[in-house]
């Protein structure tokens, strides 16, 4: 299977400066709306214009990829973006997915230490009668003590 | 299509890897065990990944600086959060 990464090999920063932007987009958009939906006042205030700058932000990549807007041409040639967003997307829900392999594997995993170093011959030489006998015992003791001396006040 | 399947299992040795690690480290008798396997098959990953017929030196570094780009570029967008409502 040939897994070579075959897009054009443009130069490094192209591919990180684009990307970054859209990074600082991404979190002002999701943490603007976070914000403005569950803020109060002045907090809900800063969501709004955390939100708006994020849309600008991503508009701005919009149109500056795919629109006519040739700001920065070279970090934003359309071929080289979608490689870069494709690249980070991938990379991040292949994290995603190991994520859930470990988790689904530790929880299936018996992780408790075996069974056979618990030391059970303990518990079978309880004989739980005898036990509760003398936890009666006790409480009855405790529990006459207790009147004797209200009576001698 | 190559890129996805590419980078997706780069971020899968990636988390495999760190996780592995993290396991391995702090885990405790089966845990452990369970964590250094992790490690293997990241190790296993990154192997398959340098092959001479699966890397490409440039293009391998475009896709993870476009990862660390959006990285960095998603905690700058938390930092001006942050210093938004603390300043607030």
């Amino acid at each position: 299977m040939d897994m070579t990464m075959d897009f054009n090999g443009e130069m490094l920063m192209e591919f990180f400066v684009s990307m970054l932007i859209i990074g600082i987009g991404v979190a002002l958009l999701a943490t603007g709306m976070f914000t403005s939906y569950f803020g109060a006042g002045k907090s809900q205030k800063i969501g709004f214009a955390l939100l708006f700058f994020g849309i600008i932000i991503l508009v701005l990549v919009y149109l500056m990829t795919f629109g006519g807007v040739d700001a920065i041409p070279n970090q934003f040639n359309e071929t080289t973006f979608m490689d870069a967003l494709l690249s980070g997307v991938a990379a991040l829900g292949g994290m995603v997915v190991g994520m859930f392999v470990i988790l689904f594997v530790l929880m299936k995993v018996d992780t408790v230490d075996d069974l056979e170093d618990l030391d059970l011959e303990d518990l079978e030489d309880l004989d739980l009668d005898e036990e509760l006998k003398k936890l009666e015992e006790e409480l009855n003791e405790a529990d006459s003590d207790d009147d004797t001396s209200e009576e001698e006040e | 299509m190559n890129i996805v399947i590419s980078m997706g299992l780069v971020g899968v040795m990636l988390s495999m890897l760190f996780m592995g690690l993290l396991i391995a480290y702090y885990g405790s008798s089966k845990t452990r065990n369970v964590g250094f396997v992790f490690l293997l098959i990241g190790a296993g990953l990154a192997y398959y990944l340098t092959l001479p017929e699966t890397y490409s030196k440039v293009i391998f570094l475009d896709g993870m600086l476009a990862f660390v780009g959006g990285m960095v570029g998603g905690i700058i967008g938390i930092i001006v959060f942050l210093v938004a409502i603390i300043k607030s």
